[in-house]
C-alpha cells in the first residue's frame, strides 16, 4: 500500500541531493543555497510529522494533494537548478550531464511513484488533473532537454 | 569584537562544509525515513456498516436486531414443532459474494443440568430462495445437548453479491417440559472478508 506521504520523503530526499550537489558546485551557486535546500528538507520532515500528529483529520485526498504540491515543488526545484546551469550559467555540457542524471530520472520516479499511487489506491482524487499536470511537466521537459541539447534551436524558432 | 574577527578569518573549506551538509543530509534523511516508517506502521481501525449484515424478517420471534448482532426470544411448545420460518435474514451488501458459517459459542442451561430436559430440539437451518443450504442443530438426549454438526460449526457458504438469505429456527418442547423455563444460545456468524 502506497501512503501519500511517499511523495513527501521523495521530495525532501530531493531537497537533501540539491543541498550535496549544489555544495559540490559551490562555485556555480550563491553561497546560502545548499543552506536554503536542507532548510527545505528538514521542512519536509516538519512536513511529515504534522502528517503523523494530525493523520485521523487529515483525509486521504487532502494528504494527497499536500504532499503531491510538495513534490512539485521540489521538483521544479531540479529543473530550475537546470535551467540556471544552462541559461544563466551557460554552462550546456553541465547543464547536459545535470539533465540525464538527475532531471530526467527524479521527474521519472516522480511519475512512476504518482501512477502507482493513482492506480492502486484506486483514489478519488481527479486523476485527470494529475494526467495533466503530469503531461504538462513531460512536455517542459522534452523542450528544455531540446533546447540544451542544440541552444541554436530556439534562435532557429524565434527568426521563423 | 577581536574574536569575532578571529572567526570571520577561518576559511570553511569546500571538503568541510561539503562534511557537514553530508552528515546533516544523513540525519534529515534517516529521520525523514523513520517518521515515515511509524506512518506505514500505524494502522487505522474505522467503524463503519457490516458487509453481512442482520435484518428482520418476516416471522422475527422478537428481541433486538441490529447490524451486527441479534437477540431472538423465541418460544418453544409442549409436544408440537414450532417454525419460525424466515426468523431472520441475513444480507450481503456488498457487491462482491462472501463466505459466512454458524459457529455455536454456548448455550445455558449448561450440559448435565435437568433443565436441558424441557427441550427436544432447538434448530437454526439456513435457507435461500433455492431452499436448504445448511443448519446448527441443538438435540437434546437425556440431559445433555447433542450438536449437529458435531464440530459445533457448519461449513462456509458462499452468499451472492446482494444476496439475502434467511434463517429458519424450529423448536420443540417435550409433553413434560415447565413452562417458563428458558434456554440461552450463542451463535456467532462468522464472515470471510
Amino acid at each position: 500500500m502506497l501512503l501519500p506521504e511517499l511523495f513527501a520523503l521523495l521530495s525532501s530526499d530531493l531537497f537533501l541531493l540539491l543541498s550535496l550537489l549544489t555544495c559540490l558546485l559551490e562555485e556555480r551557486f550563491p553561497k546560502p543555497v545548499p543552506y536554503i535546500y536542507q532548510i527545505a528538507a528538514i521542512m519536509g520532515f516538519g512536513h511529515l510529522v504534522v502528517t503523523k500528529m494530525f493523520l485521523t483529520v487529515f483525509d486521504v485526498d487532502l494528504r494527497f494533494w499536500y504532499n503531491f504540491f510538495y513534490l512539485a515543488v521540489g521538483l521544479a526545484n531540479v529543473v530550475a537548478v537546470n535551467l540556471y546551469l544552462a541559461v544563466s550559467k551557460k554552462t550546456w555540457l553541465l547543464a547536459k550531464v545535470w539533465s540525464a542524471s538527475v532531471t530526467f530520472p527524479t521527474v521519472f520516479i516522480s511519475i512512476f511513484f504518482v501512477y502507482n499511487y493513482g492506480s492502486l489506491q484506486g483514489a478519488t482524487f481527479p486523476l485527470l488533473t494529475v494526467d495533466l499536470i503530469l503531461i504538462l511537466s513531460v512536455v517542459i521537459f522534452g523542450i528544455t532537454v531540446a533546447v540544451l541539447l542544440s541552444p541554436k534551436l530556439l534562435k532557429e524558432l524565434g527568426r521563423r | 569584537m577581536r574574536k569575532l574577527k578571529i572567526i570571520k578569518n577561518i576559511k570553511v573549506k569546500k571538503s568541510s562544509k561539503f562534511l557537514i551538509l553530508l552528515l546533516a543530509s544523513i540525519l534529515v534523511g534517516t529521520a525523514n525515513a523513520a517518521i515515515f516508517y511509524s506512518l506505514t506502521m500505524q494502522p487505522q481501525v474505522t467503524v463503519s456498516t457490516p458487509i453481512i449484515k442482520f435484518s428482520q424478517a418476516p416471522d422475527h420471534p422478537g428481541g433486538t436486531v441490529s447490524d451486527a448482532w441479534c437477540c431472538l426470544t423465541a418460544k418453544s411448545y409442549p409436544n408440537a414443532t414450532l417454525t419460525y420460518e424466515k426468523a431472520l435474514y441475513i444480507n450481503n451488501t456488498d457487491d462482491t459474494a462472501h463466505s459466512f458459517m454458524l459457529r455455536y459459542v454456548s448455550i445455558t442451561p449448561a450440559n448435565g443440568t435437568a433443565d436441558v430436559a424441557n427441550w427436544n430440539s432447538i434448530k437454526f437451518l439456513v435457507c435461500n430462495s433455492s431452499g436448504y443450504v445448511c443448519s446448527l442443530n441443538f438435540t437434546v438426549s437425556s440431559n445433555y445437548w447433542m450438536l449437529a454438526p458435531s464440530g459445533g460449526q457448519t461449513n462456509y457458504y458462499s452468499i451472492p453479491a446482494s444476496g439475502v438469505w434467511w434463517i429458519r429456527l424450529e423448536t420443540l418442547s417435550p409433553a413434560t417440559a415447565t413452562k417458563g423455563t428458558v434456554c440461552n444460545i450463542q451463535i456467532a456468524v462468522d464472515v470471510q472478508q
